[in-house]
């Protein structure tokens, strides 16, 4: 049965991540983020004792979370859920009071040098269009994936199937809308 | 077993999340100082308005039905304190022009939007009490409308100043509940930093009355303050407790504040709370005042008072700042 309703997210293969950051600058360009601040980025993150040490590449941003925090803080309706699932700010309404920024456990957010808020959209713009993000397009290892996930596509499913898959401080009651995929299950490790 | 190593480098690089969360300076300690003051001023007057109206308790009204000195300083005091708190929280705005948007709608679940509509509340009860308090000197000036508007409440002092105290006791608490929602901040996610904030806001307040009032009011203003630290004591040692005991991330953050040694000032956390807030600004002046009560008289009283002041300022600040400088919940 297909939903009406989007709800996007992503799915996001660390496997298959080699830490370009060819993301953080199409969205840059795509989103003329500002010199210094960016809505998207790269985490390396290393674990284990040497030498048997395993790592994960990621490319990270808002979680757009159903439940999220910035939104219930907010205390003039800026931040706010949009009908296609994400979490968006209306910049005729912050006031920059900052308590979405406090309010963020994936800090996620940034004061934008105009003054309002600001964070990653999900290129809302794009969606709106039947485009993906501008993230997603520019991946070269497609470990980046944009899910609707009212109506997933086969695919998404079947990638995560049987595999280790974790979202970020589940535990913080978000509900966040990104799914990783974990370098863990790469062979070897 | 060796130890287990973890390394994460993130190519993340916004300033006001990075190192840690960096977005509240001096302007937001500060007015939480300045609200809770005023919070705790309008609670003490119009307590004292009402008990001197009701029961007969209190010092000697002044004129035509004035009360005593410290109730009229004091009930000045409020409006204008926290009218320069609201100018400090205006100034840490990032998007000022959009400041109007707070007052067009109500977020039921946003402390700050519920903060906002109580500070609208308060600051016309506020100016009305300090305007009704000192109606002798403010007929004087001889103002058309203020006049009609004295004539219109005077005789309903008491339930302007029993609003008053019950809007009192909400600025207090409000100015600690507006962290203490961010559960992504583990220091600040406790409940009792609201009621920390009203009792610190109280405490500050008696100690302000009591350096502006005439010596023969002096002694109520000591028992009040005196009272209000020493609650103050209990409720700080409920906060530092309940972190202490709480989850990896209430306790470590509750470390972070008390034995911490990142700087502030360049005095590391754990000096600037021990040796700062709890000696300096409870523990000395609840003795001096003590020693005050049983007759021993200190040659400088203001020494008392002042240093209640600088702990509720250093409360304030500390609690903004080490709640940014510790990580987000995890």
């Amino acid at each position: 049965m297909k939903a009406d309703k989007k709800n996007y997210g992503m799915v996001i293969d660390t496997r298959v991540c080699v830490g370009c950051s060819a993301c953080v600058y199409a969205c840059k360009s795509e989103n003329s983020v500002p010199e210094g601040y960016c809505r998207d980025w790269v985490v390396q993150e290393t674990n284990g004792t040497f030498p048997r040490l395993s790592m994960e590449n990621r490319s990270e941003r808002c979680q757009h979370c159903s439940k999220a925090p910035c939104v219930t803080y907010c205390p003039t309706g800026a931040s706010h859920y949009s009908k296609d699932g994400t979490v968006q700010i209306n910049r005729s309404r912050c006031t920059g009071c900052k308590a979405c920024l406090a309010a963020c456990p994936y800090d996620a957010r940034y004061v934008h040098p105009e003054g309002y808020v600001d964070k990653c959209s999900l290129c809302e713009h794009r969606l709106e269009q039947g485009l993906e993000t501008a993230c997603v397009s520019v991946c070269p290892t497609t470990s980046l994936n944009l899910v609707d996930f009212n109506n997933p596509e086969e695919y998404a499913v079947t990638m995560m199937n049987g595999k280790e898959v974790y979202r970020q401080k589940e535990h913080a009651g978000t509900n966040p809308s990104l799914y990783w995929i974990s370098a863990r299950n790469k062979p070897g490790v | 077993m060796t130890e287990t190593t973890s390394e994460i480098i993130s190519t993340k690089m916004n300033p006001n999340v990075i190192p840690h969360l960096h977005i509240w300076e001096w302007h937001i300690p500060l007015y939480l100082f300045l609200g809770g003051l005023a919070g705790g001023l309008l609670v003490i007057t119009a307590a004292m308005i009402v008990i001197k109206r009701h029961f007969g308790i209190g010092p000697r009204d002044e004129g035509e039905g004035c009360p005593c000195l410290a109730v009229r300083i004091g009930s000045a005091l409020a409006p204008i304190l926290l009218g320069v708190g609201m100018l400090f929280l205006f100034l840490d705005l990032a998007h000022k022009l959009y400041v109007w948007a707070f007052y067009t709608t109500v977020q039921p679940t946003s402390p700050m939007s519920a903060g906002s509509w109580i500070l609208i509340v308060f600051f016309p009860m506020a100016v009305l009490q300090a305007l009704l308090v000192n109606k002798q000197l403010v007929r004087k000036l001889d103002i058309g409308i203020v006049n009609k508007l004295i004539d219109w409440t005077e005789d309903h002092l008491t339930l302007v100043a029993l609003l008053n105290a019950h809007i009192g006791i909400g600025i207090g608490i409000y100015t600690g509940i507006l962290l203490s929602f961010f559960y992504a901040r583990p220091l600040w996610s406790s409940s009792i930093l609201g009621m920390l904030f009203l009792v610190s806001g109280i405490s500050s307040a008696a100690a302000l009355l009591l350096l502006f009032a005439p010596d023969k009011e002096k002694p109520i203003y000591s028992r009040i303050d005196v009272n209000a630290l020493w609650i103050e004591m209990i409720v700080l040692g409920l906060f530092v407790l309940g972190g202490i005991t709480g989850p990896a991330n209430n306790s470590a953050a509750m470390m972070h504040l008390i034995a911490g040694d990142y700087q502030m000032a360049g005095i590391s956390y754990m000096w600037w709370f021990w040796g700062g807030f709890v000696v300096l600004g409870l523990l000395l002046p609840m003795f001096l005042e003590f020693l005050e009560a049983v007759g021993v008289h200190i040659r400088f009283p203001q020494v008392a008072p002042v240093l209640v002041l600088m702990g509720g300022l250093i409360l304030r600040f500390l609690i903004v700042f080490a709640g940014q400088t510790y990580h987000t919940f995890m």
